[in-house]
């Protein structure tokens, strides 16, 4: 193993980093994560407080957090907006994707711009600006307008990731599919489509992931009755600091590593290379004709 | 083969009719007229650059011209979008689907036609047995070497049986031994199979090789038309004779219209018994002659040729089967020789005088700058 990786380096035209650069990496790895790991010996306390190390272990706190049923409401409405605002956000932001990287009209880098300016504009800017605007339309703390709002803030991540796989997608595939009879739509469904499947569904696990976290947007669009999970948890902790915040956030935690597990799974390009020209050595050493 | 010799094979399968392209201010034809013949195989020769590429992207519609109609088959499509035009088109870098089976990418055009998959069946297994890969078509194209996988874009085009393929340097991305077999297999399936084939290359030896006619492009315009023969024997401007084949060229001016021509150059008299109706006295010239057709002779030889010249020996190189010197002549001009190589030949050493020499219908007549209209009558 330690060949092959050494390998690679080579190949890449690299030094091996110096152990001092992967001391100071790892550190950095720890400082990093350590929140989120002391927060998961905290969950598993007690009492109604918060208190590193627990004093003593149980579940009450998970108990606390699923049978509660202001918690289970606010999660499922979270699931509910980050659902359809991945779904929206998927459908505008491939189709953005599609027009940005394949068409040629004049205004096409601007226009692409303006479509990725969410991801720099500041939360709180969208947000307020967002607030104003649907409670002057009267739309301000219903369901609707928070998947609009989170729609909005989703489609960019989507559109990044379908464009970088649409640039690796070979535009004579295409042309072959038209020349070959077959139309627009038919190519985009049977050639564009199948070979953007795993960038879609990492763009699309990517918003669900930030859609469901969202805080910001979401604080100023809920009203009663709509409020997203983060909100919940935020108002709990201006309010009572519950000690099930704890819970939370390690279930939190787990459902990001579990996405991030799938997309490393759907989304790696290296492993399917290796994989392919191992096979394309396989095949090239048989002789082709008999 | 199969199609009757009647009055509509006059009507060529593709003609391109004063056909001007642009890309911003980027002139990439220049007003081409073109027409491709029922059932040959024409090849667009040149370099990159030259518009070759850009008349394969107008006859299949991935792009419009900026002037001019493009016909197929005695119907004008320029208009037309590339699904409905019935062409096929095989790409350099294959372009087979990379999700689909080997089966499916053959399959695919069938599909899009909404044949029975039944008849899908029989016919994928047909071509698959045509281009001799019969057990592949389980396998994904990223499975295939390079060569499997340009026959398998080949079977893909041929299982539709479109009237016209387009053949974009298919070959260029694979190396010369199974570039030198595809090219015969090419030709067996082209001649079998009674297609029209427009190949794009920027290889002189390929499009000598499999061409019935060659069309050499330049700048966007059409430099030479004909056949391999008429374009390697009787090439009609300084760039297709210095395109097609190794070339050695001396400049100089016209002495005595003839027969023969003479024409005085810097290092001795040239003699030309071909036909060459624009040469007049005093034009200035330039006169080419090929490496095969030059041999060398020791110094002090006494024969009278009508090209003889007196050079210097500055390096020999064999080629396997041919041997190359390289001569400077008392200009300091260059001159090529290329003979066939015999074992225990003997060749001059390098820095030794000889002569060069050649017959006077070896010797061609080229005009400076552009090129001969009229057709030099074939001789061969």
């Amino acid at each position: 193993m330690a060949d092959v990786n050494q390998r690679r380096v080579e190949t890449l035209g690299g030094q091996p980093p110096a152990r001092a650069t992967v001391w100071a990496a790892w550190f950095m790895f720890f400082f990093l994560i350590a929140p989120s790991l002391i927060i998961i010996p905290m969950s598993f306390g007690d009492l109604n407080e918060l208190y590193f190390p627990p004093r003593s272990l149980s579940l009450f706190l998970y108990r606390e957090y699923f049978f509660e049923s202001v918690w289970m409401e606010t999660t499922f409405q979270s699931f509910k907006v980050a659902i359809l605002s991945t779904l929206a956000g998927m459908f505008l932001g491939a189709t953005a994707a599609y027009g940005i990287v394949r068409a040629t009209f004049r205004g096409k880098k601007m226009l692409g711009a303006l479509l990725l300016s969410p991801l720099f504009v500041p939360n709180i800017v969208i947000a307020l600006g967002l607030y104003i605007y649907f409670a002057r339309m009267g739309l301000q703390g219903t369901t609707f307008c928070l998947v609009l709002g989170h729609t909005l803030f989703v489609t960019p991540f989507v559109m990044v990731v379908v464009m970088a796989a649409l640039r690796g997608v070979d535009p004579n595939l295409e042309a072959a599919a038209k020349t070959m009879g077959a139309g627009r739509i038919y190519t985009f469904r049977r050639v564009t489509l199948p070979l953007l499947r795993p960038a879609m569904v990492t763009g699309g696990l990517f918003a669900f992931l930030m859609s469901f976290d969202e805080l910001v947007i979401s604080f100023f669009l809920s009203g009663f009755g709509t409020q997203t999970l983060p909100v919940k948890m935020y108002d709990s902790i201006v309010l009572e600091i519950s000690p099930v915040l704890s819970a939370i956030s390690v279930l939190l935690t787990v459902l990001a590593f579990f996405v991030c597990v799938i997309i490393t799974i759907f989304y790696n390009p290296d492993r399917r290379t290796r994989l392919r020209l191992a096979r394309v050595a396989a095949t090239d050493t048989e002789p082709l004709e008999k | 083969m199969t199609r009757p010799n009647d009055a509509n094979s006059a009507t060529p399968m593709v003609w391109l009719q004063d056909v001007t392209k642009h890309y911003g201010t980027v002139v990439a034809l220049a007003e081409i007229d073109l027409e491709v013949r029922r059932s040959e195989f024409l090849t667009l020769l040149g370099p990159s650059g030259s518009g070759k590429t850009t008349i394969l992207n107008l006859i299949s519609g991935m792009v419009g011209p900026t002037a001019g109609r493009i016909w197929i088959d005695g119907l004008d499509i320029t208009e037309m979008p590339p699904n409905k035009r019935g062409l096929g088109m095989v790409f350099q870098n294959y372009a087979l689907m990379p999700h689909m089976t080997v089966f499916e990418n053959i399959a695919f055009p069938l599909r899009v036609r909404k044949l029975e998959s039944r008849v899908i069946r029989t016919k994928v297994a047909e071509v698959l047995e045509l281009v001799r890969l019969p057990e592949v078509a389980r396998r994904k194209p990223s499975e295939l070497s390079g060569g499997q996988q340009q026959r398998i874009a080949i079977a893909r085009c041929l299982v539709y049986n479109p009237a016209i393929i387009l053949m974009d340097e298919p070959l260029g991305a694979l190396d010369k031994k199974l570039r030198e077999e595809m090219q015969l297999e090419l030709k067996r399936l082209h001649a079998s199979l009674d297609i029209t084939a427009l190949y794009v290359t920027h290889d002189q030896e390929e499009a000598l090789t499999m061409s019935d006619r060659i069309v050499l492009l330049n700048d966007g315009r059409i430099e030479q038309m004909g056949t391999p023969d008429e374009l390697y024997f009787h090439p009609r401007s300084l760039f297709s004779a210095e395109f097609l084949g190794d070339s050695n060229i001396l400049g100089g001016t016209v002495e005595d219209t003839g027969p023969p021509v003479t024409i005085s150059t810097a290092v001795g008299q040239c003699r030309c018994t071909r036909d060459c109706a624009f040469a007049e006295n005093g034009t200035p010239v330039k006169v080419m002659v090929r490496p095969e057709n030059v041999f060398m002779l020791p110094p002090g030889n006494p024969d009278e040729h009508p090209n003889k010249l007196p050079a210097r020996m500055v390096d020999t190189i064999t080629f396997g089967g041919v041997i190359k010197s390289y001569l400077r002549l008392a200009d300091g001009s260059s001159m090529v020789v290329q003979e066939l190589t015999r074992a225990g030949q003997s060749v001059p050493e390098a820095g030794s005088e000889v002569y060069v020499a050649w017959g006077a219908e070896d010797t061609i007549i080229l005009p400076v700058e552009g090129r001969i209209e009229t057709p030099a009558p074939p001789s061969r």
